[in-house]
């Protein structure tokens, strides 16, 4: 059996330059934690739950059905390049306001899955805003209070 | 020990030769939605992952003629947002706004969802009523399969070892109008537990054509011509519509299963073909 190869990635995390060395079949939200994103959850680990999402080139995706090496290249955003504590975003402003989230582990990537449909529809529907969160599970909340929260973002209340 | 290599083709030729030299060890990478769990799942234990994504040969939804092309490698995003598809066949748009969810429709691909030959592939069933054509392309040159001749068993297809999907060819119907329907157990980012597509040209009540391709009742998506020949030339009211529709159990062999018995699927497809039906003929051109 031979030895496992690497291969060198190159990549921009919430605008700073990653870099560093993977195997081949390393997923981009694996990569991620590895380098200490770590608000990057790693739920099913299979596409199933949204809680890995992240955007990439703007498109929100699951990170964990991502491979690392095709993110070379690419511009990834986390939640952390949403707000920080004195500078909350809107929306996590009005998922605090909205009590959108119990456990919080499905937050991080409903709240990317959210920028990245304001980002291209500042004003959606309430359908559209559960389409557009329908490959994000949620244990705790029922959805309701999330899509109250998105809702109230795109009608500019916070 | 898993052990995978990672090449990206410069361009299509070099993807070709790859592929060819690779054989079966080379597993073409696109949105990666399968792949990776098939890697993480360890049904593959060791190969080269072929980076497809970024050659423009298996790029772009075009008209050309009277055929529209989709690049193997284009995303079922990709097939939402086409202006093409919109204008020429919004038919095949509109059937692919319930394939999984946004997440994933973001990175999968129609030459993937085609070439992992599920059952229930969301694309199979429009394409299938679409005569739509999988262009196969290998070093020795490229050849068109018939999408209802593509699959050969759950998660099977008929290309060679060293074939890759370069495109789909749709024909652009000249008349009629199509609608797919799948039954899952849920809204969002549902696998199909039973799914049918259908293609009518009508004059009224009158179906003079008629198409129609079911997933999750056979080992591979089908066309259910028993179905096909009985409502051919008929005209369709409420009262004969469900003794036609039971002749889709000449064409189908469901299966039990976690997401269904085949008693259960059987009752759906009927269902579902005779509200696909009726729904094309309320739908005037």
């Amino acid at each position: 059996m031979g030895e496992k190869e690497y291969y060198n990635i190159k990549l921009t995390v919430n605008g700073k330059v990653v870099t560093g060395s993977v195997r081949a079949e390393i997923s981009l939200l694996d990569f991620l934690r590895d380098n200490n994103y770590i608000e990057v959850k790693k739920g099913c680990d299979k596409g199933d739950c949204g809680a890995c999402t992240v955007l990439i080139d703007g498109k929100a995706t699951v990170s964990c059905l991502t491979s690392a090496l095709q993110a070379q290249g690419k511009n990834i955003y986390t939640l952390k390049s949403l707000g920080s504590w004195d500078k909350l975003h809107p929306l996590q402003k009005a998922f605090v306001k909205y009590e959108a989230l119990q456990c919080g582990f499905c937050t991080p990537g409903m709240l990317m899955t959210a920028k990245a449909l304001l980002d291209t529809n500042p004003h959606p529907a309430r359908e559209s805003i559960k389409e557009a969160i329908s490959g994000n599970l949620c244990r705790c909340t029922g959805y309701r209070k999330i899509v109250d929260a998105i809702e109230a973002v795109g009608r500019g209340e916070l | 020990m898993d052990n995978f290599k990672y090449f990206k083709p410069q361009n299509f030729k070099e993807l070709l030769n790859v592929k060819y030299d690779l054989s079966s060890a080379g597993f073409p990478l696109a949105g990666g939605s399968n792949l990776l769990i098939y890697i993480k799942e360890k049904s593959i234990r060791s190969g080269t992952l072929i980076d497809i994504t970024s050659l423009k040969e298996l790029r772009g939804i075009k008209k050309t003629g009277d055929t529209i092309e989709i690049g193997a490698a284009e995303t079922i995003s990709g097939i939402l947002e086409s202006k093409v598809l919109e204008n020429e066949l919004p038919f095949f748009s509109v059937s692919m706004r319930d394939f999984a969810n946004p997440l994933i429709r973001n990175k999968a691909t129609i030459g993937g969802n085609m070439a992992d030959a599920s059952p229930v592939a969301d694309t199979a069933p429009p394409l299938l009523v679409l005569d739509a054509k999988v262009v196969a392309a290998s070093k020795s040159g490229i050849r068109e399969i018939p999408a209802n001749e593509f699959f050969s068993g759950p998660g099977k297809n008929n290309l060679s070892k060293d074939e890759i999907i370069q495109k789909i060819n749709i024909p652009v119907p000249e008349r009629g109008s199509g609608i797919f329907l799948k039954l899952g157990q849920r809204k969002g980012t549902s696998i199909s537990v039973t799914s049918v597509a259908v293609w009518i040209v009508n004059d009224s009540n009158k179906i003079t054509g008629i198409r129609i391709s079911l997933g999750g009742v056979a080992p591979v998506p089908i066309r259910a011509v028993n179905a096909e020949k009985a409502f051919s030339g008929k005209i369709i009211d409420e009262n004969n519509i469900t003794a036609l529709a039971e002749t889709l159990k000449e064409d189908i062999k469901p299966i039990s299963d976690l997401r269904g018995s085949a008693e259960y699927r059987t009752a759906v497809s009927i269902n579902l073909l005779k509200r696909a039906i009726l729904t094309c003929l309320k739908t005037e051109e």
